[in-house]
Protein backbone atom coordinates (compact mmCIF):
# COMPACT_ATOMS: atom_id res chain seq x y z
CA UNK A 1 0.00 0.00 0.00
CA UNK A 2 2.53 2.11 0.57
CA UNK A 3 4.23 4.08 -2.22
CA UNK A 4 0.62 3.33 -4.36
CA UNK A 5 0.74 6.80 -4.79
CA UNK A 6 3.81 8.45 -6.92
CA UNK A 7 4.99 11.36 -4.60
CA UNK A 8 7.57 13.59 -6.33
CA UNK A 9 10.01 16.24 -5.25
CA UNK A 10 10.83 19.43 -6.54
CA UNK A 11 12.78 21.30 -4.81
CA UNK A 12 10.67 22.80 -1.52
CA UNK A 13 7.23 21.48 -3.65
CA UNK A 14 5.63 18.17 -3.25
CA UNK A 15 3.90 16.84 -6.48
CA UNK A 16 1.59 14.23 -5.79
CA UNK A 17 -0.50 12.50 -8.74
CA UNK A 18 -3.70 10.29 -8.10
CA UNK A 19 -4.21 7.56 -10.44
CA UNK A 20 -6.06 5.34 -8.56
CA UNK A 21 -8.64 4.75 -6.22
CA UNK A 22 -8.70 6.37 -3.05
CA UNK A 23 -10.22 4.04 -0.49
CA UNK A 24 -9.08 3.28 3.01
CA UNK A 25 -5.68 2.01 3.21
CA UNK A 26 -4.72 3.83 0.13
CA UNK A 27 -5.68 6.49 1.72
CA UNK A 28 -4.40 6.53 4.56
CA UNK A 29 -1.00 5.36 2.86
CA UNK A 30 -1.01 8.90 0.84
CA UNK A 31 -1.51 10.96 3.73
CA UNK A 32 0.88 9.24 5.60
CA UNK A 33 3.37 8.92 2.91
CA UNK A 34 2.35 13.16 2.14
CA UNK A 35 3.36 14.25 5.88
CA UNK A 36 6.26 11.92 6.21
CA UNK A 37 7.73 13.55 2.99
CA UNK A 38 6.60 17.21 4.18
CA UNK A 39 8.23 16.29 7.76
CA UNK A 40 11.81 15.24 6.41
CA UNK A 41 12.75 18.35 4.29
CA UNK A 42 11.22 21.95 3.92
CA UNK A 43 8.23 21.73 2.07
CA UNK A 44 6.36 25.03 0.97
CA UNK A 45 3.64 23.42 -1.30
CA UNK A 46 2.02 20.42 -1.89
CA UNK A 47 0.49 19.81 -5.42
CA UNK A 48 -2.14 17.43 -5.71
CA UNK A 49 -2.99 16.30 -9.28
CA UNK A 50 -6.27 14.47 -9.73
CA UNK A 51 -6.67 14.33 -13.36
CA UNK A 52 -6.82 10.93 -13.41
CA UNK A 53 -10.00 10.49 -11.15
CA UNK A 54 -13.32 10.31 -13.13
CA UNK A 55 -15.51 10.12 -10.22
CA UNK A 56 -14.59 12.19 -6.90
CA UNK A 57 -17.51 11.24 -4.22
CA UNK A 58 -17.90 12.93 -0.55
CA UNK A 59 -15.61 10.36 0.82
CA UNK A 60 -12.68 10.80 -1.80
CA UNK A 61 -13.63 14.72 -1.24
CA UNK A 62 -12.82 15.16 2.28
CA UNK A 63 -9.68 12.86 2.25
CA UNK A 64 -8.40 15.34 -0.33
CA UNK A 65 -9.51 18.30 1.52
CA UNK A 66 -8.26 16.83 4.92
CA UNK A 67 -4.86 15.88 3.34
CA UNK A 68 -4.41 19.58 2.87
CA UNK A 69 -5.70 20.25 5.96
CA UNK A 70 -2.71 18.14 7.50
CA UNK A 71 0.08 19.69 5.35
CA UNK A 72 -1.00 22.95 6.26
CA UNK A 73 -0.85 21.95 9.98
CA UNK A 74 2.79 21.59 9.16
CA UNK A 75 3.35 24.58 7.20
CA UNK A 76 2.77 23.91 3.10
CA UNK A 77 0.27 24.83 0.72
CA UNK A 78 -1.73 22.36 -0.96
CA UNK A 79 -3.47 23.05 -4.27
CA UNK A 80 -5.37 20.70 -6.33
CA UNK A 81 -5.10 20.14 -9.96
CA UNK A 82 -6.45 19.13 -12.87
CA UNK A 83 -10.10 18.60 -11.31
CA UNK A 84 -12.21 16.98 -14.75
CA UNK A 85 -15.16 19.57 -15.23
CA UNK A 86 -17.94 16.49 -14.36
CA UNK A 87 -16.32 15.58 -11.49
CA UNK A 88 -16.91 19.29 -10.41
CA UNK A 89 -20.05 19.94 -11.71
CA UNK A 90 -21.44 16.43 -9.70
CA UNK A 91 -19.59 17.60 -6.10
CA UNK A 92 -21.44 21.15 -6.26
CA UNK A 93 -24.63 19.36 -7.66
CA UNK A 94 -24.00 17.46 -4.50
CA UNK A 95 -23.49 20.40 -1.92
CA UNK A 96 -19.69 19.73 -1.71
CA UNK A 97 -18.44 22.78 -2.39
CA UNK A 98 -14.89 21.94 -1.29
CA UNK A 99 -14.10 25.24 0.30
CA UNK A 100 -10.93 25.77 1.66
CA UNK A 101 -8.90 24.59 -0.65
CA UNK A 102 -6.71 25.64 -3.28
CA UNK A 103 -7.42 24.72 -6.76
CA UNK A 104 -5.70 25.47 -10.80
CA UNK A 105 -6.21 24.12 -13.60
CA UNK A 106 -2.76 21.66 -14.38
CA UNK A 107 0.02 21.44 -12.67
CA UNK A 108 1.87 24.85 -14.75
CA UNK A 109 -0.75 26.95 -13.21
CA UNK A 110 -0.89 25.06 -9.62
CA UNK A 111 3.03 25.88 -9.25
CA UNK A 112 2.34 29.62 -10.47
CA UNK A 113 -0.26 29.53 -7.99
CA UNK A 114 1.71 28.04 -5.20
CA UNK A 115 4.72 30.85 -5.82
CA UNK A 116 2.02 33.97 -5.73
CA UNK A 117 0.63 32.47 -2.71
CA UNK A 118 4.19 31.73 -0.94
CA UNK A 119 5.60 35.36 -1.89
CA UNK A 120 2.93 36.56 0.01
CA UNK A 121 3.50 34.84 3.15
CA UNK A 122 6.74 36.01 3.35
CA UNK B 1 -46.03 5.24 -17.31
CA UNK B 2 -44.78 1.62 -17.36
CA UNK B 3 -41.20 1.00 -16.54
CA UNK B 4 -39.93 -2.06 -17.31
CA UNK B 5 -36.77 -3.60 -16.52
CA UNK B 6 -35.06 -4.68 -19.86
CA UNK B 7 -31.74 -6.15 -17.52
CA UNK B 8 -31.19 -6.89 -13.90
CA UNK B 9 -27.78 -7.72 -12.08
CA UNK B 10 -27.03 -8.29 -8.26
CA UNK B 11 -24.24 -7.37 -6.76
CA UNK B 12 -22.94 -8.09 -3.46
CA UNK B 13 -21.26 -5.32 -1.23
CA UNK B 14 -19.76 -7.38 1.44
CA UNK B 15 -16.07 -5.85 1.19
CA UNK B 16 -14.28 -2.59 0.48
CA UNK B 17 -13.46 -3.61 -3.36
CA UNK B 18 -17.38 -4.51 -3.55
CA UNK B 19 -18.02 -0.40 -3.00
CA UNK B 20 -15.61 -0.17 -6.67
CA UNK B 21 -16.84 -3.25 -8.44
CA UNK B 22 -20.70 -2.12 -7.96
CA UNK B 23 -19.03 1.59 -9.06
CA UNK B 24 -17.51 0.51 -12.22
CA UNK B 25 -20.54 -1.52 -13.40
CA UNK B 26 -22.61 1.12 -13.22
CA UNK B 27 -20.45 3.15 -15.04
CA UNK B 28 -20.00 0.91 -18.26
CA UNK B 29 -23.73 0.46 -18.01
CA UNK B 30 -24.04 4.06 -18.44
CA UNK B 31 -21.20 4.63 -21.26
CA UNK B 32 -22.93 1.65 -23.04
CA UNK B 33 -26.05 3.67 -23.32
CA UNK B 34 -24.20 6.70 -24.31
CA UNK B 35 -24.81 8.94 -21.25
CA UNK B 36 -23.03 12.32 -21.76
CA UNK B 37 -20.14 12.50 -19.54
CA UNK B 38 -22.03 15.04 -16.50
CA UNK B 39 -24.72 12.02 -16.32
CA UNK B 40 -22.58 9.48 -15.98
CA UNK B 41 -20.82 11.04 -13.18
CA UNK B 42 -23.46 11.59 -11.51
CA UNK B 43 -25.26 8.28 -11.70
CA UNK B 44 -21.63 6.40 -11.21
CA UNK B 45 -21.03 8.90 -8.04
CA UNK B 46 -24.52 8.72 -6.61
CA UNK B 47 -24.11 4.35 -6.93
CA UNK B 48 -20.82 4.84 -5.28
CA UNK B 49 -21.90 7.14 -2.72
CA UNK B 50 -25.01 4.83 -1.21
CA UNK B 51 -22.70 1.78 -1.85
CA UNK B 52 -20.14 2.89 0.81
CA UNK B 53 -22.67 3.78 3.07
CA UNK B 54 -24.27 0.15 2.53
CA UNK B 55 -20.66 -1.00 3.46
CA UNK B 56 -19.47 1.62 6.17
CA UNK B 57 -23.35 1.30 8.06
CA UNK B 58 -24.66 -1.31 7.50
CA UNK B 59 -21.43 -4.09 7.01
CA UNK B 60 -23.32 -5.39 4.07
CA UNK B 61 -26.11 -5.62 1.50
CA UNK B 62 -27.10 -5.77 -1.76
CA UNK B 63 -27.28 -3.95 -5.24
CA UNK B 64 -29.88 -4.66 -7.89
CA UNK B 65 -28.75 -3.03 -10.93
CA UNK B 66 -31.40 -2.39 -13.52
CA UNK B 67 -31.60 -1.11 -17.11
CA UNK B 68 -35.03 0.28 -17.45
CA UNK B 69 -36.90 1.34 -20.30
CA UNK B 70 -40.44 3.67 -20.29
CA UNK B 71 -41.93 5.02 -23.77
CA UNK B 72 -39.48 7.25 -24.84
CA UNK B 73 -36.27 6.37 -22.92
CA UNK B 74 -33.54 4.09 -21.10
CA UNK B 75 -32.39 4.70 -17.65
CA UNK B 76 -30.30 3.06 -14.59
CA UNK B 77 -31.81 1.88 -11.95
CA UNK B 78 -29.59 0.66 -8.73
CA UNK B 79 -31.59 -0.39 -5.50
CA UNK B 80 -29.59 -1.10 -2.62
CA UNK B 81 -30.54 -3.16 -0.05
CA UNK B 82 -29.49 -3.75 3.69
CA UNK B 83 -30.23 -5.29 6.77
CA UNK B 84 -28.66 -2.60 8.78
CA UNK B 85 -29.26 -0.42 11.65
CA UNK B 86 -31.76 1.69 9.14
CA UNK B 87 -32.10 5.28 9.38
CA UNK B 88 -33.84 6.95 12.47
CA UNK B 89 -34.75 10.38 11.63
CA UNK B 90 -35.03 10.18 7.47
CA UNK B 91 -36.16 13.96 7.35
CA UNK B 92 -33.20 14.76 9.17
CA UNK B 93 -30.66 12.64 7.03
CA UNK B 94 -32.27 13.79 3.64
CA UNK B 95 -32.02 17.76 4.57
CA UNK B 96 -28.60 16.64 4.96
CA UNK B 97 -27.80 17.92 8.22
CA UNK B 98 -27.68 15.06 10.48
CA UNK B 99 -24.75 15.61 12.56
CA UNK B 100 -23.59 12.50 14.01
CA UNK B 101 -22.95 10.60 10.89
CA UNK B 102 -22.05 13.52 8.89
CA UNK B 103 -20.92 11.28 6.26
CA UNK B 104 -23.56 9.24 5.57
CA UNK B 105 -25.95 12.40 5.68
CA UNK B 106 -24.27 14.77 2.84
CA UNK B 107 -23.58 11.26 0.68
CA UNK B 108 -27.41 10.59 1.30
CA UNK B 109 -28.54 14.08 0.57
CA UNK B 110 -26.12 15.01 -2.20
CA UNK B 111 -27.03 11.44 -4.13
CA UNK B 112 -30.79 12.71 -3.94
CA UNK B 113 -29.75 15.87 -6.01
CA UNK B 114 -27.71 13.61 -8.52
CA UNK B 115 -30.33 11.47 -9.68
CA UNK B 116 -33.84 11.82 -11.29
CA UNK B 117 -35.79 9.24 -8.73
CA UNK B 118 -35.14 8.41 -5.56
CA UNK B 119 -36.92 6.33 -2.94
CA UNK B 120 -36.15 5.60 0.29
CA UNK B 121 -37.10 2.83 2.76
CA UNK B 122 -36.11 2.42 6.18
CA UNK B 123 -36.88 0.25 9.52
CA UNK B 124 -34.38 1.32 12.37
CA UNK B 125 -33.06 -2.06 13.91
CA UNK B 126 -34.37 -4.04 10.41
CA UNK B 127 -32.17 -2.26 7.68
CA UNK B 128 -32.39 0.01 4.74
CA UNK B 129 -33.83 0.03 1.14
CA UNK B 130 -32.65 2.93 -1.33
CA UNK B 131 -33.63 3.08 -5.08
CA UNK B 132 -32.21 5.99 -7.67
CA UNK B 133 -32.79 5.97 -11.22
CA UNK B 134 -31.06 8.39 -13.96
CA UNK B 135 -32.76 8.64 -17.32
CA UNK B 136 -30.70 9.09 -20.63
CA UNK B 137 -30.29 12.78 -20.41
CA UNK B 138 -31.94 12.72 -24.07
CA UNK C 1 -45.51 11.62 -32.20
CA UNK C 2 -46.25 8.07 -31.90
CA UNK C 3 -49.95 7.37 -30.41
CA UNK C 4 -49.23 5.98 -27.28
CA UNK C 5 -46.89 8.96 -26.76
CA UNK C 6 -50.02 11.18 -27.41
CA UNK C 7 -52.06 9.15 -24.64
CA UNK C 8 -49.48 10.14 -21.82
CA UNK C 9 -49.60 13.81 -23.43
CA UNK C 10 -53.15 13.92 -23.10
CA UNK C 11 -52.93 11.93 -20.19
CA UNK C 12 -55.71 9.51 -21.46
CA UNK C 13 -56.41 7.08 -18.50
CA UNK C 14 -59.14 5.54 -17.03
CA UNK C 15 -60.02 8.70 -14.60
CA UNK C 16 -59.74 11.07 -17.62
CA UNK C 17 -61.59 8.58 -20.15
CA UNK C 18 -64.62 8.78 -17.25
CA UNK C 19 -64.45 12.11 -17.15
CA UNK C 20 -64.22 13.06 -20.91
CA UNK C 21 -67.16 10.43 -21.40
CA UNK C 22 -69.43 12.24 -18.83
CA UNK C 23 -68.85 15.69 -20.17
CA UNK C 24 -70.39 13.91 -23.62
CA UNK C 25 -72.88 12.29 -22.10
CA UNK C 26 -71.54 9.31 -23.92
CA UNK C 27 -73.26 6.39 -21.80
CA UNK C 28 -73.07 2.89 -21.88
CA UNK C 29 -76.81 3.00 -23.47
CA UNK C 30 -75.51 4.74 -26.19
CA UNK C 31 -72.92 2.23 -26.67
CA UNK C 32 -75.14 -0.49 -26.43
CA UNK C 33 -77.36 1.10 -28.94
CA UNK C 34 -74.77 1.48 -31.41
CA UNK C 35 -73.59 -1.93 -31.34
CA UNK C 36 -77.20 -2.88 -31.84
CA UNK C 37 -77.17 -0.71 -35.34
CA UNK C 38 -73.94 -2.89 -36.56
CA UNK C 39 -76.05 -4.84 -39.72
CA UNK C 40 -77.13 -1.17 -40.43
CA UNK C 41 -73.47 -0.11 -40.31
CA UNK C 42 -72.45 -3.22 -42.56
CA UNK C 43 -74.97 -2.76 -44.68
CA UNK C 44 -73.97 0.97 -45.40
CA UNK C 45 -70.89 1.52 -45.06
CA UNK C 46 -69.72 1.33 -48.55
CA UNK C 47 -72.08 3.93 -49.41
CA UNK C 48 -70.99 6.31 -46.28
CA UNK C 49 -67.42 5.63 -47.09
CA UNK C 50 -67.21 7.07 -50.55
CA UNK C 51 -69.80 9.88 -50.35
CA UNK C 52 -66.90 10.58 -47.52
CA UNK C 53 -64.73 10.66 -50.36
CA UNK C 54 -66.62 12.25 -52.61
CA UNK C 55 -66.40 14.87 -50.83
CA UNK C 56 -62.51 14.83 -50.10
CA UNK C 57 -62.07 14.40 -53.53
CA UNK C 58 -63.94 16.97 -55.13
CA UNK C 59 -62.40 19.41 -52.96
CA UNK C 60 -58.82 20.90 -54.52
CA UNK C 61 -57.79 21.69 -51.00
CA UNK C 62 -58.08 18.23 -49.99
CA UNK C 63 -57.44 16.10 -53.34
CA UNK C 64 -54.00 16.65 -52.48
CA UNK C 65 -54.13 14.12 -49.98
CA UNK C 66 -54.92 11.26 -52.24
CA UNK C 67 -52.51 11.45 -55.26
CA UNK C 68 -53.53 8.01 -56.40
CA UNK C 69 -55.98 5.13 -56.93
CA UNK C 70 -53.80 3.35 -54.52
CA UNK C 71 -53.82 5.85 -52.09
CA UNK C 72 -58.00 5.95 -51.92
CA UNK C 73 -58.13 2.59 -51.86
CA UNK C 74 -56.04 2.56 -48.85
CA UNK C 75 -57.63 5.31 -47.15
CA UNK C 76 -60.90 3.89 -48.14
CA UNK C 77 -60.23 0.62 -46.45
CA UNK C 78 -58.94 2.42 -43.18
CA UNK C 79 -61.84 4.37 -43.39
CA UNK C 80 -64.66 1.80 -43.32
CA UNK C 81 -62.64 0.13 -40.71
CA UNK C 82 -63.13 3.29 -38.54
CA UNK C 83 -66.32 4.12 -39.40
CA UNK C 84 -67.42 0.23 -38.44
CA UNK C 85 -65.26 0.89 -35.10
CA UNK C 86 -68.30 3.45 -34.07
CA UNK C 87 -70.12 0.58 -33.40
CA UNK C 88 -68.67 -1.63 -31.79
CA UNK C 89 -70.49 -0.60 -28.25
CA UNK C 90 -67.43 -0.28 -26.53
CA UNK C 91 -65.62 2.98 -25.79
CA UNK C 92 -62.33 1.87 -23.49
CA UNK C 93 -58.95 2.85 -23.52
CA UNK C 94 -58.11 0.61 -26.32
CA UNK C 95 -60.97 2.36 -28.17
CA UNK C 96 -59.04 5.77 -27.65
CA UNK C 97 -55.76 4.20 -28.59
CA UNK C 98 -57.10 3.21 -31.60
CA UNK C 99 -58.51 6.19 -32.11
CA UNK C 100 -55.05 8.81 -31.63
CA UNK C 101 -53.55 6.32 -34.23
CA UNK C 102 -55.99 7.41 -36.63
CA UNK C 103 -55.37 11.23 -35.27
CA UNK C 104 -51.63 10.62 -35.38
CA UNK C 105 -51.55 9.10 -39.15
CA UNK C 106 -53.58 12.27 -40.06
CA UNK C 107 -51.27 14.91 -38.26
CA UNK C 108 -48.23 13.55 -40.15
CA UNK C 109 -49.50 13.43 -43.49
CA UNK C 110 -50.49 17.47 -42.49
CA UNK C 111 -54.30 17.24 -42.78
CA UNK C 112 -55.63 20.34 -40.72
CA UNK C 113 -58.45 20.11 -38.42
CA UNK C 114 -60.77 21.73 -40.39
CA UNK C 115 -60.45 19.41 -43.32
CA UNK C 116 -61.07 16.62 -41.11
CA UNK C 117 -63.89 18.39 -39.19
CA UNK C 118 -65.48 19.35 -42.16
CA UNK C 119 -65.64 15.86 -43.38
CA UNK C 120 -67.03 14.20 -40.18
CA UNK C 121 -69.82 16.74 -40.73
CA UNK C 122 -70.77 15.05 -43.67
CA UNK C 123 -70.05 12.09 -42.02
CA UNK C 124 -72.51 12.61 -39.47
CA UNK C 125 -75.02 14.04 -42.80
CA UNK C 126 -74.90 11.19 -44.45
CA UNK C 127 -75.65 8.59 -41.51
CA UNK C 128 -78.90 10.74 -40.68
CA UNK C 129 -80.03 10.59 -43.84
CA UNK C 130 -79.88 7.01 -44.54
CA UNK C 131 -81.06 6.63 -40.49
CA UNK C 132 -83.97 8.40 -41.08
CA UNK C 133 -84.97 6.33 -44.08
CA UNK C 134 -84.90 3.21 -42.60
CA UNK C 135 -86.10 3.43 -39.25
CA UNK C 136 -89.06 4.99 -37.53
CA UNK C 137 -88.31 9.02 -36.49
CA UNK C 138 -87.85 8.04 -33.06
CA UNK C 139 -85.85 5.47 -33.38
CA UNK C 140 -83.62 7.23 -35.78
CA UNK C 141 -83.52 10.08 -33.87
CA UNK C 142 -82.44 8.01 -30.46
CA UNK C 143 -79.46 6.23 -32.81
CA UNK C 144 -78.49 9.79 -34.48
CA UNK C 145 -78.12 11.16 -30.87
CA UNK C 146 -75.67 7.84 -29.67
CA UNK C 147 -74.26 8.37 -32.87
CA UNK C 148 -73.42 12.25 -32.57
CA UNK C 149 -72.07 11.57 -29.29
CA UNK C 150 -69.46 9.53 -30.27
CA UNK C 151 -68.38 10.94 -33.35
CA UNK C 152 -67.76 14.41 -31.27
CA UNK C 153 -65.67 12.02 -28.90
CA UNK C 154 -63.77 10.95 -31.08
CA UNK C 155 -63.40 14.52 -32.67
CA UNK C 156 -62.16 15.62 -29.75
CA UNK C 157 -59.43 13.37 -29.87
CA UNK C 158 -58.52 14.12 -33.28
CA UNK C 159 -58.47 17.73 -32.08
CA UNK C 160 -56.57 17.46 -28.61
CA UNK C 161 -53.39 15.23 -30.93
CA UNK C 162 -53.18 18.19 -33.23
CA UNK C 163 -52.77 20.25 -30.17
CA UNK C 164 -50.15 18.00 -28.60
CA UNK C 165 -48.67 17.73 -32.34
CA UNK C 166 -47.75 21.05 -32.29
CA UNK C 167 -46.84 21.38 -28.81
CA UNK C 168 -44.51 19.23 -29.53
CA UNK C 169 -43.03 20.87 -32.34
CA UNK C 170 -42.45 23.66 -30.22
CA UNK C 171 -40.66 21.70 -27.63
CA UNK C 172 -38.39 20.23 -30.16
CA UNK C 173 -37.74 23.76 -31.77
CA UNK C 174 -37.36 24.97 -28.01
CA UNK C 175 -34.42 22.36 -28.02
CA UNK C 176 -32.69 23.33 -30.59
CA UNK C 177 -32.74 26.90 -29.56
CA UNK C 178 -31.66 25.75 -26.52
CA UNK C 179 -28.65 24.08 -27.89
CA UNK C 180 -27.72 27.29 -29.54
CA UNK C 181 -27.88 29.52 -27.03
CA UNK C 182 -25.08 28.56 -24.45
CA UNK C 183 -22.35 30.70 -27.17
CA UNK C 184 -19.30 30.50 -25.13
CA UNK C 185 -17.10 33.05 -26.65
CA UNK C 186 -13.41 33.50 -26.23
CA UNK C 187 -13.21 37.24 -25.72
CA UNK C 188 -9.72 36.96 -25.27
CA UNK C 189 -6.61 34.88 -24.25
CA UNK C 190 -7.53 32.69 -21.64
CA UNK C 191 -11.09 34.83 -21.11
CA UNK C 192 -14.72 33.56 -21.71
CA UNK C 193 -17.73 35.54 -22.24
CA UNK C 194 -21.06 33.66 -22.21
CA UNK C 195 -23.91 36.32 -22.92
CA UNK C 196 -27.40 34.57 -21.32
CA UNK C 197 -30.32 35.66 -22.94
CA UNK C 198 -33.85 34.54 -22.76
CA UNK C 199 -35.77 32.14 -20.01
CA UNK C 200 -33.84 29.84 -17.91
CA UNK C 201 -35.58 26.80 -16.77
CA UNK C 202 -33.78 23.94 -15.11
CA UNK C 203 -32.87 21.98 -17.59
CA UNK C 204 -31.05 24.77 -19.53
CA UNK C 205 -29.45 25.84 -16.64
CA UNK C 206 -27.92 22.30 -16.16
CA UNK C 207 -26.52 22.52 -19.90
CA UNK C 208 -25.00 26.32 -19.20
CA UNK C 209 -23.33 24.62 -16.09
CA UNK C 210 -22.24 21.38 -18.05
CA UNK C 211 -21.39 23.72 -21.39
CA UNK C 212 -19.21 26.48 -19.30
CA UNK C 213 -17.06 24.01 -17.23
CA UNK C 214 -16.15 22.14 -20.58
CA UNK C 215 -15.13 25.56 -22.29
CA UNK C 216 -12.89 26.88 -18.96
CA UNK C 217 -11.12 23.27 -19.30
CA UNK C 218 -10.95 23.31 -23.05
CA UNK C 219 -9.73 27.35 -23.39
CA UNK C 220 -7.81 26.98 -20.14
CA UNK C 221 -9.50 29.98 -19.54
CA UNK C 222 -8.45 31.71 -15.97
CA UNK C 223 -12.03 33.82 -16.12
CA UNK C 224 -15.42 33.43 -17.59
CA UNK C 225 -17.56 36.42 -17.89
CA UNK C 226 -21.04 35.15 -17.45
CA UNK C 227 -23.41 38.43 -18.32
CA UNK C 228 -26.71 38.23 -17.61
CA UNK C 229 -28.52 41.06 -18.87
CA UNK C 230 -30.49 39.08 -21.22
CA UNK C 231 -31.78 36.60 -18.78
CA UNK C 232 -35.96 37.37 -18.68
CA UNK C 233 -36.21 35.92 -15.01
CA UNK C 234 -33.78 35.82 -12.05
CA UNK C 235 -35.66 33.68 -9.49
CA UNK C 236 -34.20 31.53 -7.04
CA UNK C 237 -33.16 28.47 -8.88
CA UNK C 238 -31.47 30.57 -11.64
CA UNK C 239 -29.09 32.25 -9.31
CA UNK C 240 -28.93 29.24 -6.97
CA UNK C 241 -27.51 28.15 -10.63
CA UNK C 242 -25.18 30.70 -11.12
CA UNK C 243 -23.80 30.10 -7.50
CA UNK C 244 -23.19 26.40 -8.75
CA UNK C 245 -21.61 27.69 -11.38
CA UNK C 246 -19.65 29.67 -10.10
CA UNK C 247 -18.45 27.37 -7.31
CA UNK C 248 -17.42 24.66 -9.92
CA UNK C 249 -15.62 26.80 -12.12
CA UNK C 250 -13.47 27.74 -9.35
CA UNK C 251 -12.70 23.82 -8.61
CA UNK C 252 -11.47 24.31 -12.27
CA UNK C 253 -9.00 26.86 -10.98
CA UNK C 254 -10.46 29.80 -12.88
CA UNK C 255 -12.90 32.70 -11.93
CA UNK C 256 -16.61 33.71 -12.63
CA UNK C 257 -17.55 37.35 -13.50
CA UNK C 258 -21.32 37.58 -13.29
CA UNK C 259 -22.44 40.97 -15.40
CA UNK C 260 -25.36 42.67 -16.11
CA UNK C 261 -27.04 42.71 -13.41
CA UNK C 262 -29.83 45.39 -13.04
CA UNK C 263 -31.04 47.37 -10.20
CA UNK C 264 -33.83 44.91 -10.00
CA UNK C 265 -32.22 41.95 -10.10
CA UNK C 266 -29.79 43.18 -7.91
CA UNK C 267 -32.43 43.44 -5.17
CA UNK C 268 -34.12 40.46 -5.80
CA UNK C 269 -30.89 38.42 -5.43
CA UNK C 270 -30.23 40.36 -2.35
CA UNK C 271 -33.62 39.46 -1.17
CA UNK C 272 -33.19 35.60 -1.69
CA UNK C 273 -30.40 35.48 0.30
CA UNK C 274 -28.63 34.62 -2.29
CA UNK C 275 -24.60 34.35 -1.17
CA UNK C 276 -22.77 35.80 -3.83
CA UNK C 277 -20.03 37.01 -1.80
CA UNK C 278 -17.55 33.81 -3.70
CA UNK C 279 -18.76 36.12 -6.99
CA UNK C 280 -17.10 38.75 -8.92
CA UNK C 281 -20.77 40.96 -9.68
CA UNK C 282 -20.77 44.02 -11.69
CA UNK C 283 -23.43 46.17 -13.67
CA UNK C 284 -21.97 46.06 -17.05
CA UNK C 285 -20.26 44.10 -19.62
CA UNK C 286 -17.40 46.09 -20.17
CA UNK C 287 -16.57 46.90 -16.55
CA UNK C 288 -16.42 43.27 -16.78
CA UNK C 289 -14.16 43.24 -19.41
CA UNK C 290 -11.73 44.98 -17.94
CA UNK C 291 -12.12 43.22 -14.52
CA UNK C 292 -11.69 39.98 -16.40
CA UNK C 293 -8.02 41.34 -17.69
CA UNK C 294 -6.74 42.63 -13.94
CA UNK C 295 -7.35 39.84 -12.58
CA UNK C 296 -4.69 38.28 -15.81
CA UNK C 297 -2.56 40.85 -14.52
CA UNK C 298 -3.10 42.86 -17.80
CA UNK C 299 -3.93 46.49 -18.44
CA UNK C 300 -5.27 48.25 -21.57
CA UNK C 301 -2.73 50.91 -22.40
CA UNK C 302 -3.25 53.51 -25.01
CA UNK C 303 -0.90 53.91 -28.02
CA UNK C 304 1.77 57.38 -27.87
CA UNK C 305 0.38 59.84 -29.72
CA UNK C 306 0.33 60.05 -33.38
CA UNK C 307 1.36 56.39 -33.46
CA UNK C 308 -2.56 54.85 -34.26
CA UNK C 309 -2.68 53.36 -37.11
CA UNK C 310 1.09 53.64 -38.25
CA UNK C 311 2.01 49.96 -38.84
CA UNK C 312 -0.74 50.26 -41.37
CA UNK C 313 -0.33 53.18 -43.30
CA UNK C 314 3.87 53.14 -43.14
CA UNK C 315 4.38 56.51 -41.28
CA UNK C 316 2.83 59.26 -39.36
CA UNK C 317 -0.42 60.80 -39.68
Amino acid sequence: MRGSIPILRMGETLLATVHVDLHDAVAEAFQTDVLTAVEKRRTNGLVIDISGLDMVDTYVARILAQTGQMAKLMGTTTVLVGMRPEVSATLVRMGYMMEGVYTALDLDEGLALLKRLCKRRR
Amino acid sequence: MVIEARTRREMKIASEDDVALVRRAVRALAEAHRFDVFASAAITTATSELTRNVWVHARGGVALIEEVLDDERVGIRVTFRDEGPGIDDIERVLAGGYSTAKSMGLGLSGSRRLVDEFRLDSTPGRGTCIQILKWHPL
Amino acid sequence: MSHSKYMKTLKLDEAELRSRRAFFALSDEDLARLASLRSFADTHTEAIVDAFYELLLAHPDTRRFFPDESTVRRVKRAQREYFLGLFQGRCDLAYVEDRLRVGAAHERIGLAPRWYLGAYLRYLQIMQDRLFAEFPAAEARAAFASIQRLVWFDVSLAVDTYIAANLDAVGRHQAAIRELSTPVIRVHDRVLLLPLVGAIDSVRAQQVMDTVLLRVVEEKAKCIIIDIAGVAVVDTKVADNLVKTTASVRLLGAQTILTGISAQVARTMVQLGVDISAMHTLSSLAEGIELSLDLLGKTIISKPRGRANSARRGGDL
